[in-house]
């Protein structure tokens, strides 16, 4: 017999590395020789649109298009450590490193700018477009690229740091501030149970994520996707097989991964609720979008059929085990 | 060692390869083609898809002599005068890229089906693709990229 | 706020090479005079290893057999510094690196690999962390397995349980998985011009590694390069060592260009896993829904090496409760060694694991108490300014409701079924 059931899963997520321990992203921004704008950042782009992220943040803050943007991050002798391309911490941690030298280097660009145009100061002194111009006297303006030629034996650079705030928790009582910021997800999800062959079908799934702001949308589905594919695949079928310490699976012919016929359409919903210390209010989502998958799978197998699973993963031989026991009980048996 | 003649996008190759040389180490490393990927070795990830005589096949499974006299497109023969293919062109479109890494290999196995089958359901779409391992994508971003080439080849 | 560039839908910048099969992953990189490295791993879970390389090193082709004697500091480790780059005495699970064959060719490396005699003194093992926490079980180092308890201790939870209308009580297991990002490791190493030592490989955190390569190397940090190609998938699996100071090791003394690509096997093999976890959870609620206390015991399998133990552990303890508010908490996470593979990152850290409990607890509470699973969740959810179990104010960002009716929409939730 198939059984439908409905089920959701919450959670949250604190993101960074947490617990007081110094959390530090830098970047640093460049002007090169063609007017372009260089940006270093020792993040790595794992898969997960990092680079992207960044040349849309720093053309954002500057002004830019992102076609002027020449992003460096695969040399660690050429670029500054903005620490790990884990913790869903890119976005927020080294977004905001890059946010904070581009702002400085803006500055930097208005001194020189101040100096090119034989200016008292660098009051009303704008930015723009690949330009520095006075706003009250337009015709004061230079180019990024007149810049670069007119100086080009000095190095016109600036530098950011971000470090993220936590505060160490106490070891007895576990009272603290481990994480910021945290996020936030929900998902609903509608299954078919066979209850003869234990197969689990998703019939119908929505993800909502808090993003705090979308840097990239696409990219933010993205990630969406692939996360409830990872989750389904680890609360439904994936198992290396452990005896005695040794993995049994580890070919892809018994280690099985999601594949395009078990993952299912996902309505992926975008909440923004922009975050006062993040870089545009961006939020990281790379590890969030995972998380309330599975539970919220797990319930729905309960509302179909009415066992709990308890013990991942919820295998179809798994399931049959549980349904039929089940229905012992529930005859006295 | 054995004498093979194979056509590999568009251009034909004679060389001598060892008899136990399988077809993905021959592309990669006598002829310098490293988009074909490899994730698995036993045919089970399709990272190595190359299309050949029509028919996509996992590259590391078929033997370099097997493919004497064959007619073989890897990713870096899909692109024609310097514009890509609309399967290309809308995986970049829609964002169905992540790490890459599967990506030449799911390109090539909805290309293969879009020659045969220019109208596919989503079931077929989604079939077309069974043998291309993604973890970053779920895969959905990929559907999407198969309507939006289908767009593009209508001359939409 | 005008925004022109953030919040659009900008094409990836690393998309249009991705699409031609122009990336460069490490195993694409192809240089003159290369030479290959393959790794001989344990076969065993734990106990005492002796090697004989001499036969192998007769092979024609094999230019040296890298072990423990040959590396300055054996050493590495995120937060710990517990893994061995090579085995020395004792391996502590199977696929510990006991050698690295630098040969000419892949072949070669496999036949000296064969040739390589291993003479091991097997010892118990142990493979449940519950086990492992015992007094008496065997040692995976030799110190209690049990690397680190977290706690939360919030109110009083024994007083407040006796309050509660309704209190359910489950214990959940979750298994270790893995990351299986499609680009096995693979990397490509050699000693520059000015002698630095280049390692080019797939990582979350070139920097760090770079830190670690020069630690094991005992040479200054300035002397090596890390060049992060392009990265086929991480998911938490390429924060630890695999290949890499093997690589720069066997640069260094060669002074010729090293490759090694892993198999997919070897994969598994080589990086952490997700922590496997047993969680035992007690919640409570009153009659109206509204959440009193919650009591949770968390044991995380960490395996041979502590990776990110203590910390995905501290980061399943914070987010135990689930995103509600709950007055009275006590929480006790613990990582525990066993001779399982080695846990370590993976999407969630440990965040992944206790929502399969919370969530599920919820839903049991709800039923319980005659209600539906998004009612006795409104009641409890974190808003703005709610108060977190270790006493943090969520002062702003907390748009749960918003998301949890978003999820719903289309759905009805309308369970009220009999107590069985």
């Amino acid at each position: 017999m198939k059984k439908r059931g409905r089920g959701i899963g919450l959670s949250f997520y604190g993101t960074g590395y947490g617990n007081g321990f110094p959390d530090v992203s830098k970047a640093r921004v460049k002007l090169l020789e063609d007017g372009k704008v260089g940006l270093f950042v020792g993040g790595a782009e794992v898969g997960q649109g990092a680079k992207t992220v960044f040349v849309q943040i720093a053309a954002e803050t500057l002004d830019l298009y992102t076609e002027n943007i020449h992003l460096e991050m695969e040399d660690t002798d050429i670029t500054p450590d903005s620490g790990t391309a884990a913790a869903t911490r890119q976005t927020y941690n080294t977004g905001n490193a890059i946010k904070i030298a581009c702002e400085n280097f803006m500055e930097k660009l208005k001194e020189y700018g101040r100096r090119a145009l034989k200016l008292n100061s660098t009051a009303g002194l704008k930015v723009e477009k690949g330009e520095v111009y006075l706003e009250i006297f337009p015709q004061k303006s230079i180019s990024f690229r007149e810049l670069a030629e007119m100086y080009k034996e000095e190095t016109i650079e600036a530098e950011g740091e971000f470090i993220a705030q936590t505060v160490e928790m106490d070891p007895e009582t576990g009272q603290g501030a481990p994480y910021w910021p945290y996020t936030f997800s929900a998902c609903g999800v509608e299954v078919e149970v066979d209850t003869l062959t234990g197969q689990v079908d998703i019939l119908k799934a929505r993800l909502v994520q808090d993003v705090g702001r979308a840097i990239n949308p696409a990219m933010v589905e993205g990630q969406m996707d692939g996360g409830f594919a990872m989750a389904l695949g680890y609360i439904l079928f994936e198992d290396l097989n452990l005896v005695k310490g040794k993995m049994k699976n580890m070919k892809f012919s018994k280690y099985l991964i999601p594949t395009a016929m078990d993952m299912v359409e996902v309505e992926n919903i975008i909440v923004e609720e922009p975050e006062s210390t993040a870089p545009f209010g961006a939020k990281g989502i790379g590890e969030p979008v995972m998380i309330p998958v599975g539970p919220a799978i797990l319930n729905a197998i309960y509302d179909a059929v009415g066992v709990r699973i308890t013990e991942l993963p919820a295998t179809p031989e798994r399931l049959i085990k549980a349904i039929e026991e089940a229905e012992r009980r529930a005859n006295g048996g | 060692m054995i004498d093979i003649r194979l056509t590999v996008n568009g251009k034909e190759y004679s060389l001598s390869i060892e008899e136990d040389k399988r077809l993905i180490d021959v592309l990669r490393e006598d002829l310098g083609f490293i988009g074909v990927m490899e994730g698995c070795g036993e045919g089970e990830c399709g990272a190595c898809t190359v299309i050949m005589d029509g028919k996509t096949v996992n590259s590391c499974l078929v033997m370099g002599f097997q493919a004497n006299g064959k007619n073989i497109i890897t990713i870096e023969g899909l692109a024609k005068d310097g514009k890509l293919d609309p399967v290309q062109q809308a995986f970049i479109d829609v964002g169905a890229v992540q790490c890459g890494f599967c990506i030449p290999g799911a390109i090539l196995s909805i290309r293969a089906l879009l020659n045969e089958n220019p109208k596919p359901t989503e079931e077929e779409i989604r079939e077309s693709i069974s043998g291309n391992l993604c973890r970053c994508t779920g895969y959905n971003k990929m559907l999407e990229a198969v309507e939006r080439a289908r767009r593009y080849e209508n001359g939409a | 706020m005008v925004l022109n560039v953030v919040g659009k839908r900008v094409p990836r910048i690393d998309a249009l090479s991705k699409v031609t099969g122009r990336a460069i992953y490490p195993q694409d990189i192809y240089m003159d005079n290369m030479a290959y490295g393959k790794t001989l791993r344990s076969e065993i879970a734990h106990g005492y290893v002796s090697l004989d390389t001499s036969e192998a090193e007769k092979i024609d082709g094999v230019l040296r057999i890298f072990t423990y004697k040959d590396v300055p500091k054996n050493e590495h480790g995120v937060v710990y510094k517990d893994h061995e780059v090579f085995i020395s005495k004792k391996v502590r699970r199977v696929g510990d690196p006991l050698a690295f064959v630098v040969a000419e060719n892949e072949k070669i490396c496999d036949l000296a690999l064969e040739k390589i005699k291993v003479t091991y003194e097997e010892l118990e093992g142990v493979f449940d962390p519950v086990e492992a926490m015992k007094e008496d079980a065997p040692k995976v180092h030799d110190k209690s397995n049990v690397l680190y308890h977290f706690k939360i201790r919030k109110g009083n939870v024994e007083e407040a349980f006796k309050r509660c209308y309704a209190i359910v009580e489950n214990t959940y297991k979750v298994h270790m998985v893995d990351h299986a990002f499609l680009q096995p490791e693979a990397g490509v190493a050699y000693v520059d011009e000015e002698g630095n030592i280049v390692v080019m490989v797939a990582t979350q955190y070139p920097h760090y590694d770079r830190e670690e390569i020069a630690n094991a190397l005992q040479v200054p940090v300035e002397r090596v390069r890390v060049i992060n190609t392009n990265v086929g998938g991480a998911f938490g699996a390429r924060e630890d060592i695999t290949l890499q100071i093997h690589l720069a090791l066997a640069a260094k003394e060669l002074k010729r260009p090293i490759k090694t690509v892993y198999s997919r096997e070897e994969s598994f093999l080589a990086h952490c896993k997700r922590h496997a976890m047993v969680m035992k959870y007690k919640t409570g609620a009153d009659k109206d829904g509204k959440l009193l206390a919650m009591e949770a015991e968390i044991i995380g399998d960490t395996g041979a090496y502590a990776s990110w133990a203590a910390n995905v552990m501290r980061k399943a303890g914070v987010h135990a409760t689930g995103p509600y508010y709950i007055p009275n908490v006590k929480v006790d996470s613990y990582a525990v060694y066993t001779n399982n593979p080695f846990a370590g990152a993976m999407r969630g850290f440990g965040a992944t694991q206790v929502p399969i409990a919370h969530e599920q607890q919820m839903d049991m509470l709800a039923e319980k108490l005659g209600m539906d699973p998004v009612t006795i969740r409104l009641k409890n959810i974190f808003k703005k300014g709610s108060v977190t179990a270790t006493g943090q104010v969520l002062t702003e960002g907390v748009p749960l409701e918003e998301c949890l009716i978003k999820a719903i929409e289309g759905f009805t939730f309308n369970i009220k079924r009999e107590e069985a």
